[in-house]
């Protein structure tokens, strides 16, 4: 028997095809954001609201994934933005490759800001790198305050945590504190934006933190 | 026989790609394990050691089954798969590393002076090595 040293990453295709979308992604400046969640936390739902508030203002556009159905990129492109739906057909993710075939199918045109939906899942989805900017974790308020610390990973990973459905806070035992400290201490320096698609609670400060992240990417040559 | 339903149910959704995120995972493992040996030449896998993370998102026994699925009827069907598991490091910036600490279990300051604490490391996912039998060596058996 013969022992071979390997020491090599499990996923280094995925994170050479996520290398390959940020060469692409570069020149354009194009602002990339992975949206993260488990499934019915609001995050088509967030993006229409972003639509409706930046009216036109920014090319915005989406790559939807979901294991089955259309409906999520028909929502955004009735609202007149380009969106692309990835079917997973099963799986419970998305990776680098799948958001590389969507691209040459479909070239949703030079955008200032694109979001990628990924697969509804708290877990699968935060291993794998798709060429964004930063990852954001969406967490409604309905789904209860310990979840930060029962999925620790996504929450370490994602730059940004968006409480959903704040409007919903009188109405649930959500411990908007414990969230605080929570994600605080998985991620110090993160950001936390508490928002409502109903009320349009927190959309504007959601808006102007995607608006400032372009404008770092636009002035920092990269 | 236990493993026989199971290894069953994880092998009739490869087709699709792979509905668990560990199938994937033991997909690559595998297509890694198998690139290392054919650059050596002909050969049998015969046992592959990765290093997964507690902020990895894997259930180390769901990537094993994973790797029965993957590796069952080819090859290198024997192959086993070692999971080497590296649980975060909470450190406090007075004491140092919290050891007491059980994996999945959070804390949001030190037991011992209060402080804030840290989280570093955990996100390992990487193949650290493998064993394999070269096939002249299997055949003069």
């Amino acid at each position: 028997m013969t022992h071979l040293e390997v020491r090599q990453r499990i996923l280094a295709d995925n994170e050479a095809a996520a290398a390959a979308l940020r060469a692409r992604f570069a020149p354009a400046r194009t602002l990339v954001v992975n949206l993260i969640s488990s499934p019915g936390s609001g995050k088509t739902t967030l993006l229409e609201a972003t639509v409706r508030a930046f009216g036109g203002r920014l090319r915005l556009g989406a790559i939807e994934g979901d294991i089955a159905t259309d409906r999520d990129a028909n929502r955004l492109r009735a609202l007149g933005i380009p969106a692309h739906q990835i079917l997973t057909g099963g799986s419970c993710h998305l990776d680098a490759r799948q958001v590389i075939r969507a691209l040459e199918e479909h070239d949703l045109g030079p955008l200032d800001v694109l979001f990628i939906e990924n697969v509804g899942n708290l877990v699968c989805p935060t291993s794998y790198d798709l060429g964004e900017d930063f990852k954001v974790a969406l967490l409604s308020v309905t789904e209860g305050e310990d979840k930060p610390f029962k999925y620790p990973a996504i929450f370490a990973r994602a730059s940004v945590t968006v409480v959903t459905k704040a409007d919903l806070l009188p109405y649930v035992s959500f411990k908007l504190d414990e969230v605080r400290r929570q994600v605080g201490a998985l991620r110090p320096g993160g950001t936390l934006l508490v928002t409502s698609a109903t009320t349009g609670e927190g959309v504007a400060v959601w808006c102007a933190l995607l608006e400032q992240h372009l404008a770092e990417k636009r002035g920092g040559g990269s | 026989m236990a493993r026989e339903p199971r290894r069953a149910r994880t092998a009739g959704i490869i087709p699709g790609g792979g509905p668990l995120h560990e199938l994937s995972l033991a997909t690559e493992i595998y297509r890694t394990c198998r690139a290392t040996i054919d650059a050596r030449g002909p050969g049998r896998l015969d046992s592959a050691r990765v290093a997964i993370g507690e902020l990895a998102a894997v259930e180390p026994e769901l990537l094993v089954y994973a790797w029965e699925a993957v590796v069952s009827g080819g090859r290198d069907t024997a192959a086993r798969l070692e999971v080497e598991w590296h649980p975060a490091r909470q450190t406090c910036a007075n004491c140092g590393e919290l050891k007491e600490r059980a994996p999945g279990n959070w804390l949001r300051i030190c037991p011992a002076c209060g402080g804030p604490v840290r989280i570093a490391g955990g996100d390992e996912l990487d193949v650290i090595d493998l064993s394999y039998t070269p096939d002249e060596e299997g055949t003069a058996k």
